[in-house]
């Protein structure tokens, strides 16, 4: 892979004039290996106190029951199954940028695996902290395990979406934790060569004792690529069977067939806009913009174009199938969308999803950072009602006048959400303390073929058409990290 | 032969080396170290002893410690001397009294858990009221007095009887007066007890006096036809019922009773035979009974006379003087055709009245004669004697005492410092009268003003009898020892008169040996002791004169029309009715009952001001906004509710609300509407004249119900008019049309599930359900349904298992009406008016394919062999899914622990409370999911009880505690497998439909159409 040398029209994955491989190494472990700077302690002193609420909210929940929250016996899930449905979601990208871009060979991904993955962790922790805070007696969480017991013949429901649900979660956040890993251990390796003293200790048992043998970097090629061979379909899977939770029931806006593809393109478009969400402002606070340049960015929002497109045609073939259907519940819960008490909630999901990420057709739009990340949060909002309309809004008025409700969340039902996102801060600005923010290894990969120095060499070697050079350098001009008067003056 | 075969362990031992030789000789071939373990190292190496102390140290430790765990001690005692009736688990049964109405009473080792109505009880036959269902719960009440109190302090009954007999004496000397008032005591041997009270203190006068009064009526007969009699009603012999603001199912004399006699001619039975009654009613706010009737006309309390006097010419053919026309176009149009139909109805026509004035009852009774009611649906020769109050009586003691001559009075369930509209007079009549002396049993309003409380027993505790209609003679008979401190108030009575008769048992006995048993050919000790299994006797009854009315109308319309006159102008018109839930407000500590939904606004804990929808636009203002209600020189502050329905230019507002000495249950919980009551001829009126202001609050009300209209769902709701009914009985069902067939042979796509034995259904006839809720209140105390409060309510999570679901459609022209949102919104203020009411009793369906059960994660919601949809509490962990995935929403989640929990320790927490539960059903955790468990306890017991009788058991032996409570008979349980159960012959009905069929859920309870019987004239 890196010895070959990459077509000139191929835009740039790392920027900069004289990267090194040294150089990358002290570029990525910058924030690793020196003190914190004080962006990042306004910053973990924020997220931590978000996570003292989610402490707070999840205990006072435990102790008092779920009646803390706005539920009621109409509306039986609400921020609840919206919060875990979105982190669920939020946790797509990670693995679907480290497995299936790594079969389909897309290089750029090596610049924001990790930290994608990183957050899909993360996320998922937040997603399963929901699963359990949201049963009436926690304390027995385990019993949808089907675990041998002595409560005699009691097994679980293997009809039950629910337990699907709990095989899922908990095989996806396991490959991806252990997928994850694996692709620190050469980073970690680093770190533990340079460390002294207790790090070095710490780093050396953590790097599984890499020693940088051909052998080894065979065999970690291998496993890498079983791993994503495995985590593959799991991309596919777990929103797949999330999307389950509501389309094998009878709830009219959730008995839907459509609804695995269309969670699927959803959880994508989510993840990567919180991806690009972290990494707008960690390659500028870190100082990582050769790394994660405007090629990256513009390709996340193209992938997040992509799937908002999706999600906007499945929803538009909801409403469709709702009138074809003739079925009047159905067609009752989606025009209560727009027309019902909560059509607030409608516009939002209608509005940020599909109409704000069609301005990513704009290619202005595209590679314009602040834009980028306002639109990204627009997204990851927008999804957020997306759950919150498909859950609140069919349940609020499904078949039965007499028992339709309204929800209105409490200050409980808030700081959970408030404080999730606190507690995933607090994780992922630990993670950048303490691990490579950017898979090194895989970086260094590409240095040589894929780097603006070296096709700046390979231009300089002058065997390259005029035409392929100035469309190369035409394409250097969105970048905010290359300073186009160079080539200018070249 | 002997054998010489030779066994040998070893070529040793073959071939007997010397060594073996020498070794053979030892017990053990090697020598044992027994010396060497015990002088060598073996014990006093210094690693076994520390190992041994220090498994010693951990073990004694480890013991010590879990010893330490408290284990809580409960002490259960058993019988020391078993009572021989008494089996621990069997529940026996009493019969006993509640409020004239022979009923059941269930007790489980000793304490008594639930009222039952008494299947042979005259009045409703089986059924019994919310008010009787909660009663049980009045007798746990920790807020009860539990001892006698003098000037607030707690005493003894010795000393309350020696202070009491020395003021009577005292008072006796004096020779002013002394006067008992109670609410209606129709008891036979209470009145005894109470005249002989009389004979000994000859200035002593009993006062019936009633917060809701019936002495229009009374009066009304006496003046009509000189029998001062509440008449007894029959509209099971009406053909054709017309009702002014009586709302007979819900709260008028005798609801139950009613209830039972006016389905009778509407419910299945009826219908197949291809009759059913009319009922047209005329009211102004909507009650449960306007929201039953065929025809609801709205009218202002002040159109109510004239549209009475229009009626009477109608009938009559002759013009009243003062006549005039009614404004009100649909009212007058509806008075025209009610008057046709009652004069081709005639002696099969009732026409009643709710209002309390004697004029109006006057011309009532003069329209009844004309129509021949008397001697077919009105009976004054056998009539109730419910309600006997004197309001001129009543008001002539209280100025009486206002002028200090009265020197003692005894209040016997009587509470007018809070019912009487003018309370100040009472509070200030009080303090110039030397002795007062209350039976209360609860902290009131008025014991807070007297000085010695004589805590009354409940009547579970009690014996007694009643006499609700006369010939019908009930008993009462304790199923408890008193649970506090009390003694019952004809004890103290006799006490304090010095009755020859030392207890009132005695009295009670005396009194059915010497008249009562005879009436039901009884005698004796055997008669008593009959008396005390059946509960009542009944005598023949009287069979009577013609009545006819023969008296001058002119002078009563004029009265008539100048009081509408006095009504009718700019003000807000004011009507104030009884809530079926509260009533008169003297049970405003049961929380059972405060947490029943008012049938028709499904308002919990509180009251309000009902208005016109169209008013509310007019005045711009929304559901709960508090409006300022002045009146009769009172005003008190209640959040409006927009009712449909309701008369424009008029509220309704609730009594029975806004106690002030009452316990925390009842406390703060609405306010008082008594005072808005006024006096005129003589008799207690409900209607003023009140401005509204508006105060810019909003408090909103806890409804279990938020959206009132049916959306166009008809498979949820299926009605026809009789007329349609009659051509095609399957009608509105949708059976006759291109109607797909949703039962298990068609439904391929699930598998099918033996029901080997039993398969239990539900048949619920929504044209016989009048709403009004007992059922709602049996359920809770048969399945310790926990009560939730305002709060939680408002935030919608009442833990009812059943619920009544009531729909509006508007403005139907014989289409269904209209019943969707968006085109409600769009109605003009005249279709508003004209709007349709609809009850449906929801519970779990027990569908055969029950999609909660699919989705349940731990399996902790299954299916039975006999087709129910069991709810395993202990494996629950609380996930909803099951409740989310309910087309019934009828699942309901225990957000917090009611059995344990601060917010909730008013209603059912305290150490009596908890008495009343039923142990056949355990309580539930917090996190728990909960529903209708088609009361499996009863199954169950009826169940072992058929197989220890060795019998099969019988249809209709199981009783859901729903059905069981049930006067309109409405509900039907039973097997389906069995052919000629009820419930199947029920189910066999044309009229039968599954709510929400399409679904393929395949529910276990179905419902009858509702059939409206709407003549082609007022479609």
């Amino acid at each position: 892979m890196a010895s070959h040398s990459e077509s000139i029209i191929r835009e740039p994955l790392i920027t900069g004039k004289d990267i090194t491989y040294a150089q990358i190494t002290n570029d990525v472990l910058r924030p690793v290996e020196n003190m914190p700077g004080k962006a990042w302690w306004i910053g973990f002193s924020v997220a931590s106190l978000g996570a003292c609420l989610w402490v707070f909210a999840v205990s006072y929940t435990f102790w008092y029951g779920i009646g803390s929250w706005g539920l009621n016996k109409t509306v039986g899930w609400a921020w609840d199954i919206t919060g875990f449905v979105w982190w669920v979601g939020i946790g797509h990208a990670g693995t679907l940028i480290s497995a299936i871009l790594l079969l389909f060979r897309q290089n750029w991904r090596n610049s924001i695996n990790r930290s994608a993955e990183a957050m899909t962790i993360f996320a998922v922790i937040c997603a399963a902290t929901y699963v359990v805070s949201h049963m009436g007696r926690p304390w027995l969480a385990y019993w949808p395990l089907p675990l041998p017991n002595q409560f005699g013949s009691i097994w679980v429901n293997f009809n039950s979406p629910l337990v699907w649900d709990v095989f899922a979660i908990s095989t996806y956040f396991s490959v991806s934790l252990v997928f994850w890993y694996t692709g620190l251990l050469p980073d970690l390796a680093t770190i533990r060569d340079r460390a002294t003293g207790i790090r070095r200790k710490i780093y050396s048992v953590l790097s599984f004792g890499w020693t940088g043998s051909v052998k080894t970097w065979q065999r970690f090629e291998t496993v890498c690529l079983i791993l994503a061979g495995i985590s593959t379909p799991l991309v596919l899977s777990v929103h797949t069977i999330v999307s389950m939770d509501f389309a094998t029931s009878l709830e009219p806006g959730w008995h839907t067939t459509i609804f695995p593809p269309y969670f699927v393109a959803g959880a994508i478009f989510s993840g990567f806009a919180m991806v690009q969400t972290l990494l707008l402002v960690t390659r500028k606070v870190l100082g990582l913009e050769n790394y994660i340049t405007m090629f990256h960015i513009e390709a996340m929002n193209k992938i997040i174009l992509l799937t908002g497109s999706i999600v906007g045609v499945a929803y538009l073939t909801e409403f469709f199938i709702a009138y074809y259907s003739g079925g009047e519940y159905e067609q009752y819960t989606f025009l209560n969308r727009f027309i019902g008490p909560y059509w607030w909630a409608g516009c939002m999901m209608y509005g940020c999803n599909v109409l704000m990420t069609q301005l990513m057709w704009f290619k202005k739009i595209r590679t314009n950072i602040p834009i980028s990340w306002v639109l990204s949060i627009v997204v990851n909002i927008g999804m957020w009602f997306e759950r919150f309309v498909i859950i609140v809004i069919s349940l609020h008025r499904d078949f039965v006048p007499s028992s339709w409700a309204m929800f209105y969340p409490t200050w409980i039902d808030v700081s959970v959400f408030v404080g999730s996102i606190g507690l995933f801060f607090t994780m992922f600005l630990l993670f950048i303390r303490v691990l490579p923010s950017i898979a090194m290894a895989e970086v260094k990969l590409i240095l040589k073929s894929s780097s603006e120095q070296a096709k700046l060499k390979l231009i300089k070697s002058g065997h390259l058409e005029g035409e392929q050079v100035e469309f190369y350098e035409e394409s250097l001009t969105k970048f905010d990290s290359v300073d186009i008067t160079d080539y200018k003056k070249a | 032969m002997d054998s010489n075969k030779k066994y040998w362990k070893g070529l040793e031992e073959l071939n007997k080396t010397p060594e073996f030789v020498e070794l053979n000789k030892h017990e053990f071939a090697e020598p044992i170290p027994i010396e060497e373990v015990l002088t060598g190292g073996g014990l006093e190496g210094r690693t076994p002893r520390r190992d041994f102390l220090k498994a010693l140290g951990f073990g004694v430790g480890a013991v010590t410690l879990a010893a330490c765990q408290k284990v809580p001690v409960h002490k259960s005692l058993p019988y020391l001397i078993k009572p021989e009736e008494v089996t621990p688990g069997v529940p026996n049964y009493y019969v006993s009294t509640y409020d004239g109405q022979a009923i059941l009473v269930k007790t489980r080792e000793g304490r008594p858990i639930k009222i039952e109505g008494h299947p042979n009880d005259i009045l409703a036959k089986g059924g019994a009221s919310a008010q009787a269902q909660a009663s049980v719960l009045d007798l746990y009440d920790t807020n009860r007095f539990q001892s006698p109190t003098k000037n607030g302090a707690e005493t003894g009954w010795a000393q309350v009887d020696d202070f009491v007999v020395r003021e009577l004496l005292a008072i006796k000397a004096g020779g002013k007066k002394i006067r008992i008032v109670s609410s209606t005591v129709s008891s036979p041997s209470t009145l005894g007890v109470i005249a002989d009270f009389i004979k000994q203190f000859p200035t002593a006068a009993h006062i019936n006096y009633d917060a809701v009064s019936y002495n229009g009526i009374i009066k009304g007969n006496q003046n009509s036809f000189g029998k001062a009699v509440l008449p007894h009603y029959n509209f099971d012999k009406a053909d054709i019922i017309v009702s002014f603001a009586a709302d007979f199912l819900g709260t008028w004399i005798s609801p139950e009773e009613f209830t039972r006699q006016y389905v009778s001619n509407r419910n299945i039975k009826s219908l197949e035979s291809k009759k059913m009654s009319r009922h047209i009613q005329f009211e102004t706010g909507m009650s449960l009974t306007g929201s039953n009737a065929d025809v609801r006309i709205p009218i202002k309390p002040s159109e109510e006379g004239p549209a009475l006097v229009a009626l009477y010419n109608a009938i009559s053919g002759s013009t009243l003087p003062g006549t005039k026309t009614i404004d009100n176009k649909v009212a007058a149009n509806a008075i025209t055709i009610a008057a046709k139909e009652l004069v081709a109805a005639k002696g099969k026509a009732l026409v009643v009245a709710g209002s309390n004035d004697v004029a109006t009852q006057v011309l009532v009774n003069a329209i009844n004669s004309l129509l021949g009611s008397y001697g077919t649906t009105i009976d004054l020769d056998n009539p109730s004697l419910q309600y006997a109050g004197n309001d001129a009586e009543f008001v002539e003691f209280v100025s009486d005492m206002k002028s200090g001559a009265v020197d003692a009075v005894f209040f016997l369930n009587a509470n007018p410092a809070y019912d009487y509209y003018n309370s100040k007079d009472i509070a200030d009549g009080l303090k110039k009268v030397r002795l007062k002396v209350s039976f209360a049993s609860n902290a009131d309003e008025t014991s807070s003003l007297c000085n010695i409380v004589a805590p009354n027993h409940h009547y579970l505790e009690s014996w007694g009898d009643d006499n609700a209609i006369s010939g019908y003679y009930t008993v009462l008979q304790p199923t408890i020892n008193p649970v506090y401190d009390t003694r019952q108030a004809e004890q103290s009575l006799m006490k304090w008169s010095d009755n020859p008769l030392k207890d009132y048992y005695s009295y009670v006995r005396n009194n059915w040996n010497t008249s009562l048993l005879a009436k039901g050919g009884l005698s004796g000790q055997s008669g008593w002791e009959t008396l005390l299994q059946t509960g009542f006797v009944k005598a023949a009854p009287v069979t009577g004169g013609s009545y006819t009315f023969a008296k001058d109308l002119n002078a009563v319309a004029q009265t008539i029309l100048d009081h509408s006159k006095e009504l009718a102008g700019d003000k807000t018109e004011v009507q104030l009715y009884q809530s079926v839930a509260m009533r008169d407000g003297k049970r405003a500590n049961n929380p059972w009952l405060q947490e029943l939904p008012d049938p028709v606004s499904k308002v919990t804990w509180d009251n309000f001001a009902a208005m016109a929808p169209s008013d509310m636009k007019r005045k711009g203002l929304v559901d709960g906004d508090v409006v300022k209600i002045d009146a009769n020189g009172y005003s008190v502050a209640l959040p409006v509710l927009s009712q449909p329905g309701q008369a424009q230019g008029t509220i309704s507002v609730a009594v029975g609300y806004g106690r002030t000495v009452v316990g925390p249950v009842g406390k703060g919980v609405g306010q008082n509407a008594f005072p808005f009551y006024s006096l005129r001829n003589g008799t207690f009126q409900t209607s003023a004249t009140a401005t509204l202001t508006p105060t810019g609050d909003n408090s909103p009300l806890a409804q279990t119900q938020t959206h009132h209209s049916i959306e166009g769902r008809n498979s949820i709701i299926k009605e026809a008019t009789f007329v349609e009914y009659k051509k095609n009985p399957a009608v509105g069902t949708g059976k006759s049309e291109d109607h797909k067939d949703y039962t298990e042979k068609n439904n391929l796509f699930w598998q099918k599930y033996e029901r080997p034995t039993y398969d239990w259904v539900m048949a619920i006839d929504l044209n016989a359900c009048t709403g009004c809720g007992a059922c709602v209140v049996a359920c809770s105390a048969e399945n310790n349904v926990p009560v939730v409060g305002k709060d939680e309510v408002k935030r919608r999570r009442e833990m009812h298992w059943i619920r009544i679901d009531r729909y509006y459609s508007f403005d139907d022209k014989g289409d269904g009406g209209v019943t969707r949102e968006h085109a409600i919104a769009d109605l003009n203020t005249d279709q508003l008016d004209h709007v349709k009411v609809v009850y449906q009793p929801m519970l779990c369906q027990h569908c055969d394919h029950a999609p909660c059960e699919t989705v349940c994660p731990v399996l902790a919601t299954v299916h039975s062999s006999e087709g129910l949809n069991h709810m395993a509490y202990n494996r629950c962990v609380g996930t909803r899914y099951c409740a989310n995935n309910c087309p019934y929403k009828v699942r309901r989640f225990n957000w917090f622990n009611y059995w344990n929990d601060a917010r909730f320790e008013n209603y059912l927490q305290n150490d009596h409370t908890l008495l009343v539960l039923n142990p056949d059903v355990t309580t539930r955790f917090r996190g728990v999911m909960e529903k209708c468990s088609m009361c499996i306890q009863r199954i169950q017991a009826g169940k072992l009880k058929a197989k220890i009788e060795k019998r099969p058991l019988k249809d209709g032996e199981i009783k859901m505690a729903c059905q069981q409570t049930c006067s309109a008979n409405a509900i039907v349980f039973g097997n389906r497998n069995d052919p000629d159960s009820e419930v199947s012959k029920a189910l066999a009905s044309e009229r039968t439909y599954y709510v929400l069929e399409e679904l393929g859920v395949q529910p276990g309870v179905g419902y009858q159409t509702k059939i409206r019987n709407i003549s082609e004239l007022e479609a």
